[in-house]
């Protein structure tokens, strides 16, 4: 394959997947968020526990822990506040499995490690869980709770390859890895009752102590319920437990006035800026509107995609609101600039007396470089704002890092072919066409 | 190109930017933010109407009492929330069903307080999020490029978001998400910016020949200026539009853009790169060129 062809090949393949996005984004869609759309809205209120009373100290520890469990579960932003003196307004943006969502975030996910009465040691966990529904004292008391716990992942169970089922693997921290051996120590022969919500999840016989500061839940049938039980032990307990109070559907914060408001902004911004760059860089500019078209029905493309990934793996997905949108802007901004940022530099090589061909060249490689930098930095910050963050924050972050891949993909498949596809024809060389002035013309070689 | 001496008058820059950050820092300690319902948590009333609510209707009948920090949700057929500020009397909430009264008929009201939505520990997960990414980026830019724009590059930075909340004190405007939003956006164009100008100082420092570090410096800024200025205009240009045209809740995020780009594409330019020259110019090299072609 020549060169003409490798790049017709890129340009190809380029629109190919601009194609791909919009259809994918026609098709399927994009879920809007809370202020732009609306969705559930949910009373929860919380009820006194045995050892911890609903205060305002409990409240502010429950809200943290809601808001940890919503970040892990995607970053579709639902909003989160308290209300009154033991009330929790949860609104989660779309309606598509609330369910499954209000489950996990309302979840008390209280943890106790109890020892099983010796007289149902011969008895399965259903059987177990059947016996205690009835009240019968088929566990000990409890020896020990999740709060010695430092971390909690969900896998296959690799003792047992035979097995179908999944486990979720606790590790403890030192002082719970002290306790965790104290206890089974204590009790070898026995059997260990993991219990989660009240619910017996596994009961293991202890064959000797554990001193390493590791458990497991075996057992888990599904790979999603695994992850969730891994998900809500990790984010820790709740100090209370919630139960539904209410449950109606609600509008958006920010209303169709201001959506309808700023689709007629954004058709108005996006002339400007075309008529700019039309008016400064002429032919360029052309090849900028092409490269801005592609470049957000890609990044919106690869929105609908992730989205997609992340609803099938039992996460929340993704949906727009107003930050992400301003993560959109920032993209489109910063990928009208590498296009400006490649085209300055040709102007500067073109104005020092190099030829067009291997000026476009030369342009196009270092100002690649100068982009890449830019493009690395505003990526690390979005790698930390996102890993860091709370709620909106990661929405735009997530933006951000999507929206530079997207870029690197078009300067590299789309501006750099379609650049090295017109320095082989002879009419780009009037320097008028991309935006020099004619007294510079002189020093075109 | 252009030739413009941004470094030969890099005392008087220097002083304006002083002037600007010491301005805004007083406004930020004295008059302080207005932080919106999100923050500071408020008043919650849920109205039962007989039809349907429309958010931008009720938001026109509201107007008369400029509640400029409300939040208005409908919710199921035939209610709506209205959230606000929490300084108001409790005399205040009549006032707003009447308001409200004016385009629907009001059947039942609920009233209660509401803690905030954005809490003092997202606030502060976000400033350690800051924080981080700010170390981040010195450690990246120190390993890419070097320490000295690495620490010029972040105090552009700071002078940014210093500046554009500076103005949102003293224009007394609502601190909401949006807000936040736009500074994080600002941020990302700032450093965006920045480092496309230190980009060509390195280049040019390579090839340094017969002149100071501050001439050349000034010659990368005047080959990067119409870069600079156009992605200026065209960042600019698109959120002009939202501020014209946007409607009341996206104006306030786009006032927090169009401060912070201005700001941004002041900054890259007269506050990162005479700094950098300031410092670089008392290592012995540089400083010897300094003394031979200045």
């Amino acid at each position: 394959m020549n060169q003409k062809q490798k790049y017709i090949l890129s340009l190809a393949i380029i629109l190919i997947l601009a194609g791909l996005s919009i259809f994918g984004l026609f098709s399927r869609g994009l879920g809007l968020g809370l202020d732009l759309k609306g969705g559930l809205n949910i009373v929860l209120t919380a009820k006194d526990g045995p050892k911890t009373p609903v205060n305002q100290k409990t409240m502010d520890q429950a809200l943290f822990i809601m808001r940890n469990r919503i970040d892990k579960l995607g970053v579709s932003e639902p909003s989160i506040e308290q209300h009154g003196k033991r009330n929790i307004i949860l609104q989660l943006p779309g309606i598509r499995d609330a369910n499954k969502a209000i489950k996990i975030i309302g979840q008390t996910a209280l943890l106790e490690f109890k020892i099983v009465e010796a007289k149902y040691n011969s008895k399965d966990t259903f059987q177990m869980n059947q016996a205690l529904a009835k009240k019968e004292k088929v566990l000990g008391p409890t020896l020990m709770t999740g709060e010695g716990l430092s971390s909690a992942s969900a896998g296959y169970d690799t003792e047992n390859p035979a097995a179908t089922s999944y486990v979720v693997k606790l590790d403890f921290t030192s002082d719970g890895a002290d306790k965790f051996a104290d206890v089974t120590s204590k009790n070898i022969n026995k059997r260990l009752a993991v219990v989660l919500d009240g619910q017996v999840m596994t009961a293991p016989t202890i064959k000797s102590a554990i001193t390493d500061g590791s458990g497991v839940i075996e057992g888990i049938s599904t790979l999603e319920e695994a992850k969730k039980v891994a998900l809500v032990l990790q984010t820790g307990q709740l100090p209370f437990k919630l139960g539904i109070s209410q449950q109606q559907e609600v509008g958006p914060t920010l209303g169709k006035d201001s959506l309808n408001a700023a689709f007629i902004a954004g058709l108005v911004g996006f002339a400007l800026v075309a008529l700019f760059m039309l008016a400064f860089y002429r032919v360029f500019g052309l090849i900028t509107w092409i490269s801005l078209a592609i470049f957000t029905s890609l990044l919106l493309g690869s929105m609908v995609l992730l989205d997609y990934f992340l609803q099938s793996v039992g996460a929340a997905g993704i949906s727009l609101s107003l930050p992400s949108i301003a993560g959109i802007i920032l993209m489109i901004g910063v990928a009208a600039d590498s296009s400006i940022i490649v085209f300055e530099r040709i102007k500067e090589e073109v104005r020092e007396g190099k030829g067009f061909r291997s000026s476009l060249d030369v342009g196009f490689t270092h100002g690649f470089k100068t982009f890449l930098d830019a493009d690395l930095v505003t990526f690390i910050t979005a790698t930390v704002l996102f890993w860091l963050g709370i709620g909106p924050v990661r929405g735009f972050a997530l933006t951000l890092m999507l929206g530079i891949f997207v870029d690197l993909t078009v300067s590299l498949l789309f501006t750099r072919s379609i650049l090295k596809l017109i320095a082989a024809n002879n009419w780009i060389k009037n320097p008028s066409l991309i935006g020099l002035k004619l007294k510079e013309d002189a020093e075109v070689v | 190109m252009s030739n413009i001496d941004f470094i030969g008058r890099s005392r008087t820059w220097l002083f304006i930017s002083i002037g600007v950050f010491l301005v805004a820092f007083s406004a930020l300690a004295f008059k302080g933010l207005n932080f919106g319902i999100e923050f500071t948590g408020g008043n919650l009333l849920t109205a039962k109407t007989n039809k349907p609510v429309e958010t931008s209707e009720a938001r026109s009948a509201l107007r008369p009492l400029k509640l400029s920090d409300s939040i208005i949700q409908p919710v199921g057929k035939d209610s709506v929330m209205i959230r606000y500020g929490g300084q108001k009397d409790l005399d205040f909430k009549d006032k707003v069903v009447k308001a409200l009264s004016s385009k629907y008929k009001v059947v039942d009201v609920q009233f209660e307080q509401v803690g905030p939505g954005w809490g003092s520990q997202i606030t502060q997960a976000a400033l350690w999020a800051l924080a981080f990414s700010m170390l981040a980026l010195l450690l990246y830019i120190s390993f890419r490029f070097e320490f000295k724009m690495a620490v010029t590059a972040i105090v552009a930075l700071i002078h940014d978001m210093a500046f554009t909340l500076g103005v949102y004190s003293l224009v007394g405007r609502q601190v909401t998400p949006a807000t936040i939003a736009a500074l994080l956006t600002i941020l990302g164009y700032s450093l965006y910016d920045t480092i496309v100008v230190f980009h060509k100082v390195g280049e040019n420092t390579t090839k340094i020949g017969k002149e100071s570090y501050g001439s050349m410096v000034n010659r990368s800024l005047n080959q990067v200026l119409v870069r600079s200025l156009n992605t200026s205009i065209t960042s600019i240009l698109p959120v002009v539009a939202i501020l014209v045209f946007g409607g009341e809740t996206l104006k306030d995020f786009a006032f927090a853009l169009a401060v912070g780009m201005v700001s941004g594409a002041y900054s890259s330019l007269i506050v990162a790169s005479p700094l950098l020259v300031f410092w670089k110019e008392f290592e012995p090299h540089y400083r010897n060129l300094k003394r031979k072609y200045a």
